[in-house]
């Protein structure tokens, strides 16, 4: 007993008390609601059973069915449309920004900081703003692409079934857009300067450097970013409350949402949680990736 | 790179960059003071010919933004205190040895994040129905949402640890300290900034938090802000003076604080913990 209490204060149980606080808290409140969706979604679950565990069986049952909602398709189309789309625009202009900011120039750590105020922006907050920039009949954006000779007519961001998933996406695009910059500042800053001035010695133009030393460098910071990105999209949820509420017919619903309105909206929390299951299967393989690009890290 | 370019140049283009990109800020601020016609006029005025800044006493008394405020408050304390106490001691561990067990730690905290809020709100939902917290649903929230931030906050702390040197905390172990000594005069101390600066993000983003306080909390004398701004939102929402000047008094205290401390808060990120 005192030596249990010794090592409390000097040996490796300091390590493991201080790790197990941190790792029973998240088990409770992130393991197990992980473990009870799996479960959920091999069971038939209605409102009068949704407190108890022990349940019916249900086998693949729940699996076939979401499969089989007519508008299954139609959203694993918008969630991978979004997913793609966001991380698209999120890692091309935040690499641009990026590079832009890596030269030297008056004030350019400021005005770079500037950009990250959308990052600590409430995602719903970000989602009514555009909600009125994106607004059909007086949307700010509207009158900038038609002043500017781009489009004829309004478009209808939020309601025309062509565009409400890029309505979304847009403001994803800006929420996320700070973070992916910042990121990729850190990577391009950690490659050493000498790696250049010899390229340049050796003739080698702007787009030969880029391609031979900046993106060979970074690619354990762009397999992060990227990893990242990932996760943070299927994680959105804010935006669409604010924006489309899924709709016009489903047409910007995503799986994220979806889940959550057959659990809270249809009260269908089996259904919820089997395309929660599904979502998570996709998460998981970012976060993979994720961990292996954190091995090759160096230590301070 | 190339070096055509005098930095005027380049300070020009940056500024024009910000601007295109802030612009959404701008015209949150300036739709919130319009008036009723020129909210529609077309084309849009880009500065408000009669400014009506009596719209923000309204929406401040007509929405209670005073009572979704200070819950809001309360929430994002809660769930930064949670994150900074449990969450400090984890990331020390996991920057101070590199094995099996860590990776696997590590793994199992990353793994834990990356689970959709929307895919954990029905097992919590559940979970805290059983043991009776959702009559506490504040309680429940700051509960749910730390354990959403808390991975974050673990792996850009543990970078910071990772910057710590350990020959001072071998140091301090060899004058006579314990480990718990050791820990709470020396590496604590050293990593105060690193800490602070994920603290004060930590407490920035659960500010904004939605899902958890939209499913779980009931009476909206206990709801956040953000529950409070979809009350009157929505695709058929038309108030927008109104839902702008909502927006602003919610953001401006977190833009205000983020501004003052964005130089502290972005070389803290890229000095240590982005690494």
């Amino acid at each position: 007993m005192l030596k249990a209490l010794s090592s409390l204060r000097d040996g490796v149980g300091f390590d493991i008390l201080l790790v197990g606080a941190a790792l029973v808290f998240l088990m409770a409140l992130a393991g197990a609601p992980l473990i009870y969706n799996v479960l959920m979604s091999f069971q038939q679950v209605d409102m009068f059973t949704l407190g108890s565990l022990i349940r019916p069986f249900a086998g693949f049952d729940n699996y076939v069915a979401v499969v089989q909602q007519p508008e299954f398709w139609l959203v694993t189309r918008n969630t991978l449309i979004f997913v793609f789309g966001s991380m698209a625009g999120q890692f091309v202009l935040g690499f641009a920004l990026a590079l832009f900011f890596a030269q030297k120039f008056p004030g350019s750590a400021t005005i770079r900081g500037l950009f990250l105020v959308s990052w600590v922006m409430p995602g719903l907050v970000v989602g009514a703003i555009w909600s009125w920039i994106l607004a059909g009949d007086f949307g700010v954006l509207n009158v900038i692409l038609r002043a500017l000779g781009i489009i004829d007519a309004n478009i209808f961001w939020k309601s025309d079934p062509a565009f409400s998933i890029w309505a979304v996406i847009i403001a994803n695009i800006w929420l996320g857009l700070a973070f992916n910059m910042l990121l990729l500042s850190v990577g391009l800053a950690a490659i050493p300067r000498d790696l250049y001035e010899a390229a340049e010695l050796d003739g080698a133009n702007a787009f030969q450097r880029f391609w031979t030393i900046t993106l060979p460098m970074m690619r354990s910071t762009i397999g992060a970013v990227l990893s990242l990105g990932l996760i943070g999209t299927l994680q959105q949820f804010d935006l669409f409350p604010a924006l489309t509420e899924g709709g016009p017919a489903n047409t910007s619903n995503v799986a994220g949402y979806w889940s959550w309105q057959l659990s809270f909206q249809l009260y269908d929390f089996a259904k919820g949680a089997t395309v929660s299951v599904m979502m998570f299967l996709l998460v998981l393989f970012a976060s993979v990736v994720y961990v292996r690009s954190t091995r090759h890290e160096v230590r301070g | 790179m190339t070096r055509t370019y005098t930095p005027w140049f380049l300070l020009a283009v940056a500024l024009a960059l910000a601007a295109i990109y802030l612009f959404p800020l701008y015209w949150m601020y300036i739709t919130s003071l319009k008036g009723g016609s020129e909210m529609f006029a077309n084309p849009p005025t880009f500065w408000p010919r009669d400014p009506n800044p009596g719209v923000y006493g309204e929406v401040w008394a007509r929405r209670t933004m005073p009572v979704y405020l200070w819950n809001s408050v309360l929430i994002a304390s809660g769930v930064t205190a949670i994150t900074v106490v449990l969450g400090t001691g984890c990331a020390y561990v996991l920057a101070r040895y590199r094995n099996v067990w860590v990776d696997v730690g590590l793994f199992c905290v990353l793994m834990l994040q990356v689970l959709p809020a929307s895919v954990m709100v029905t097992p919590l939902f559940v979970g805290f129905n059983q043991v009776g917290l959702l009559n506490y649903p504040r309680t429940a929230v700051v509960l749910a949402a730390a354990a959403k931030a808390m991975p974050f906050f673990v792996v850009l702390v543990r970078a910071t640890f990772m910057s710590v040197p350990r020959e001072l905390e071998e140091a301090a172990l060899v004058d006579g300290n314990s480990r718990v000594g050791a820990f709470f005069s020396i590496v604590l101390p050293l990593a105060r900034n690193g800490i602070l600066v994920c603290a004060i993000l930590t407490f920035m983003s659960a500010f904004g938090e939605y899902i958890y306080s939209k499913s779980i909390i009931q009476s909206p004398s206990l709801q956040p802000a953000s529950v409070g701004l979809s009350g009157f939102l929505g695709p058929n929402s038309s108030d927008w003076s109104s839902i702008m000047a909502y927006s602003a008094i919610y953001v401006t205290p977190i833009l205000a604080a983020f501004v003052i401390l964005q130089r502290r808060i972005v070389s803290g990120l890229t000095s240590g913990a982005l690494k």
